[in-house]
């Protein structure tokens, strides 16, 4: 069943690939959403097969591949991957749905086959990624995926695509280098071969586990990324047109938290609390510096890059803080962030779309109910809210937890985090005073912006309502990340975090 | 075909930033550019606009001269049918001078919309409640600001404040509340609270009367463009300037009708003509100066956002930003609204093919509105200029000077940042 969300998704992309030229983009776009909504679909048939009382791998798959390099098909699917999975195909379906707004950039040609395809192939790679559970499969996807993005940066992203698509193929195949180096000593050292499950770091001497294990973080944490590996992602996120962004603040930055989580934490526990300062340090670092930075900037995505920097960090600290209760609330924060950002990137989409600027020095009075678009700029304020962790939202759920975990653990770091999340109210509240109080100047003919359709709200709408309804149901999101994997002596302190969420 | 006026063949062409906006005053033209499309919007909406303006008239002399200092009048603006028939007196055959040649009474398009409204029939009170009505209180804003600007009517306000005017409120408030011991007493005690009171009164009876005019003269534009007898913005303006001479003289009064008997407050013996106390007052007041409406911009007075001086208002229509239009109870909204339940076809089209269409038609008629404004506020000053100085193809470059400095001098009140002088000489201002 699991090869199913990698497999579909791969062969949609084929036929989209195949689709004769005089097909129109419209039913290009339906093809492609068709075959994106069934991989939701069969990631939801997933979730529905899993049992939420039980723990480690469920729905395994296992083929032999290669076994001289003990290269297996093997997949599974836990409490760490089924909501990402989920989060992953729901975010692909939206950013397909969106996909005229990636199709209106300067480059008139389009290629809506092309566009479509790709992003096809980048959900094949993303599901492989999260359900791959041999090291190597893993890097396949993983690099795989580097060739899709790519070209969506490249090919449909804005001015600087070009600089912003290498940079952030640099960035990432250096990561991909480091987590290859990270894999082939696990391996070869452990002599345990690939399989994730067979895999017993803990004979090895203390150093080459060490080393390992900072090899591994740092291929992560580039993607993830953290303060200072973090400079292609402004470029990238901005740069990309709107579905891109949306995959890649949504999904593709978790896949860098995620690799921390399963292969860091997950093979090194037992060490795990030798880095796990550091590494809360530098989360720490990360959230204040990318919400200062924030703070600073005139253009709205940028803003929303950043932001998703200062709060991909808190999953950071929650996973370095190593608990039961800290690793739910990384993977809640993490599909909250997903969620979020997802939503404030489409929404920003929206307004570049129809207003031609993300300059916060142009836009004003987008509230006005007669000539702005005063629905999206209460959705706007709605994933402001939850991306300040306001209650009664996802995001709120996400930081809680995961503070909740992380503070017994590291207080001082914890503490510098929660001034991050006091900040994110400063540069939303900055970016919704600038662009959609104030009012709209109807002196300037180009002010009269086209309206929003219904069609255009649908995926905030879905979005937001996920959101909101998440938070105020958040059993139905911790239910599922029943992940058993904790560091194995996080500190004196956390005998007393008794999980209350799993009670 | 466009012939040289006068003054620029007499004197040098001026230097100002509005230098062609001050030549064609010169050529007897207005503010606003002589375009088809100019005058289709700007007759469409002064059609528009006088539908509403038969009920704001008629239900302004109802509240002066019935409902007076009724402490809670909360049927204020449920018009009696008398005086849904009261005639015009510049409309219908019978009319001391026949402005529109339609009905005396008020006109069918408004007594639909009375009757049914945009819901349907349904009790007048329901109407009420429902706000599915013509809005008054948009009348009574343009009432207050005249009567709050007080140094822009010193006649009218000077009487106001004598003793003959005392007197005969004195009357008629005793008459109004005879047999009603707790109202005399109320009176007894604060005399000046209800005499303030009748003074505002004589204010809705000023701006009825007002009204009572420019309500024809709209719609008899309306008929001859409709006729195709009016085909230029400048034949639009001088229409207007006709219409203001023709009834220059009206006289303003206020009378109070209580049972059967008429009290005079100011009778129309003392001489106050509608030009002078009524339109000039009216223009300076509501086109010119109003006051910063609540709701639409937060005013950081100490920060000197409003000015010190009440002279030195800039709200009114030829200032406004129309984009608040459309938030609850503020004024000019009220007056789109009225004037969007009676938009003729060809405008309701206009705006239909415009910006977001039928979704932002309130704003579009807004500036459609202050573009008119423009051209009877031009009208205003052509008409200044022929009261207090020269013809326009006067040969005296003395005289033509002095109607330069005129001109220059009204088109400078619009140099400020907030005038849209300069954005109605382009079309794509809507």
């Amino acid at each position: 069943m699991l090869s199913v969300l990698i497999w579909l998704p791969l062969l949609a992309a084929l036929i989209v690939f195949l689709i004769p030229i005089k097909i129109s983009s419209s039913k290009i776009k339906l093809t492609a959403s068709i075959f994106s909504i069934a991989s939701l679909l069969v990631s939801l048939l997933a979730l529905l097969r899993y049992d939420l009382q039980a723990q480690g791998l469920q729905l395994t798959e296992f083929l032999s591949w290669i076994e001289v390099l003990g290269i297996n098909y093997n997949l599974g699917i836990d409490g760490l991957s089924l909501p990402l999975i989920i989060l992953s195909n729901l975010l692909i379906c939206l950013s397909i749905y969106s996909g005229d707004l990636a199709q209106n950039t300067d480059l008139k040609t389009g290629r809506p086959r092309l566009f479509y395809g790709l992003i096809l192939v980048l959900s094949g790679c993303i599901n492989g990624v999260l359900l791959s559970q041999n090291l190597l499969l893993f890097f396949i996807f993983y690099e795989i995926k580097l060739i899709p993005t790519y070209l969506l940066i490249n090919i449909w992203g804005g001015e600087n695509r070009a600089y912003a698509g290498t940079k952030y193929l640099l960035y990432t195949a250096f990561s991909g280098i480091f987590v290859l180096a990270a894999f082939l000593g696990i391996a070869f050292l452990t002599e345990s071969g690939f399989d994730y499950a067979a895999i017993q770091t803990q004979i090895l001497p203390y150093s080459k586990q060490l080393i390992l294990l900072i090899t591994l973080v740092i291929g992560f944490a580039i993607k993830t990324p953290l303060v200072p590996l973090h400079t292609w992602l402004p470029d990238a996120y901005t740069e990309s047109s709107t579905p891109v962004s949306m995959i890649l603040g949504g999904i593709l930055s978790k896949l860098g938290t995620y690799g921390i989580i399963r292969f860091g934490l997950g093979l090194f526990p037992q060490i795990w609390n030798d880095i796990a300062i550091w590494l809360a340090a530098i989360a720490a670092l990360s959230a204040l510096y990318a919400s200062f930075v924030a703070i600073s900037q005139t253009d709205i995505k940028r803003m929303v890059a950043y932001s998703s920097i200062a709060h991909i960090a808190f999953v950071i600290l929650a996973t370095a803080a190593g608990t039961s209760i800290a690793v739910t609330g990384a993977i809640c924060q993490m599909f909250a962030h997903g969620l979020i950002v997802a939503l404030l990137f489409y929404l920003v989409g929206v307004i570049e779309n129809k207003t031609g600027s993300r300059d916060l020095s142009i836009l004003q009075g987008l509230m006005n109910p007669q000539r702005g678009f005063p629905i999206i700029g209460g959705q706007m304020i709605l994933a402001i809210m939850a991306s300040a962790g306001i209650p009664g939202m996802v995001g709120f759920v996400g930081e809680y937890v995961s503070f909740q975990g992380s503070f017994t653990v590291f207080p001082t770091f914890t503490t510098l985090c929660l001034v991050a999340t006091g900040l994110t109210s400063v540069y939303f509240v900055i970016l919704v005073n600038n662009a959609f109080f104030g009012k709209i100047d109807c002196r300037k003919t180009t002010a009269v912006y086209p309206q929003v359709t219904l069609a255009e709200r649908f995926p905030a709408f879905v979005l937001a309502t996920i959101i909101v309804i998440l938070g105020l149901q958040p059993v139905w999101l911790t239910s599922i990340t029943n992940y058993s994997i904790v560091a194995s002596n996080p500190t004196k302190t956390t005998v007393v975090a008794i999980n209350p969420i799993n009670n | 075909m466009t012939q040289t006026p006068t003054a620029q063949k007499k004197l040098p062409p001026v230097n100002h930033p509005f230098a062609d906006v001050i030549h064609r005053l010169e050529a007897g033209g207005s503010m606003l550019p002589d375009t088809p499309e100019n005058l289709m919007q700007i007759i469409g909406i002064y059609k528009a606009y006088a539908i509403p303006m038969d009920f704001y008239w008629r239900d302004l002399l109802y509240i002066a001269e019935r409902v007076f200092i009724n402490p809670l009048p909360a049927f204020k603006y449920f018009l009696p049918p008398e005086y849904l028939d009261l005639p015009n007196k510049y409309a219908g055959e019978n009319a001391d001078l026949q402005v529109w040649r339609g009905k005396a009474s008020a006109h069918p398009e408004l007594l639909e919309f009375i009757a049914e409204g945009e819901t349907g029939k349904m009790p007048k009170l329901l109407h009420h409640l429902n706000h599915d009505r013509i809005n008054m209180e948009f009348a009574e804003a343009c009432m207050q600001a005249m009567f709050w600007h007080e140094d822009i009517n010193p006649q009218f306000n000077a009487y106001l404040d004598s003793d003959e005017y005392q007197a005969n409120a004195d009357r008629a408030i005793k008459a109004y509340f005879k047999g009603n011991p707790v109202m005399l007493g109320m009176y007894k005690l604060f005399p000046n609270l209800f005499l303030e009171q009748v003074r505002q009164l004589s204010y809705y009876s000023n701006l009825g009367l007002f009204w009572e005019v420019m309500c024809p003269v709209f719609l008899e534009m309306s008929d001859l463009y409709d006729e195709g007898k009016m085909t230029t913005v400048k034949e639009a303006m001088d229409f207007l300037v006709n219409g203001i001479f023709a009834v220059a003289g009206r006289p303003i009064y206020h009378h109070v009708y209580i049972g059967d008997e008429c009290y005079e407050i100011i009778p129309k013996s003392q001489g106050f003509t509608w030009l002078y106390e009524a339109a000039l007052p009216y223009v300076e007041a509501v086109f010119y100066r109003t006051s910063p409406f609540r709701g639409t911009k937060s005013y950081n007075a100490q920060a000197k956002q409003i000015p010190d001086e009440q002279k030195d208002f800039h709200y009114g229509i030829l200032y406004a930003d129309v984009l608040p239009v459309g938030m609850a109870g503020i004024p000019p909204t009220l007056l789109m609204d009225d004037m969007w339940h009676f938009l003729p076809d060809y405008l309701r089209e206009y705006y239909q093919k415009r910006c977001r269409g039928e979704d932002d038609m309130l704003v579009q008629l807004g500036i459609t509105f202050q573009r008119s404004m423009y051209n009877v506020t031009s009208a205003v000053i052509q008409a200044l200029r022929q009261a207090l100085l020269y013809p326009l193809d006067d040969t005296n470059p003395e005289h033509l000077k002095q109607n330069r400095e005129f001109f220059t001098a009204q088109i400078n009140r619009f140099l400020r940042d907030e005038a849209r002088l300069r954005d109605i000489q382009s079309p794509d201002y809507r």
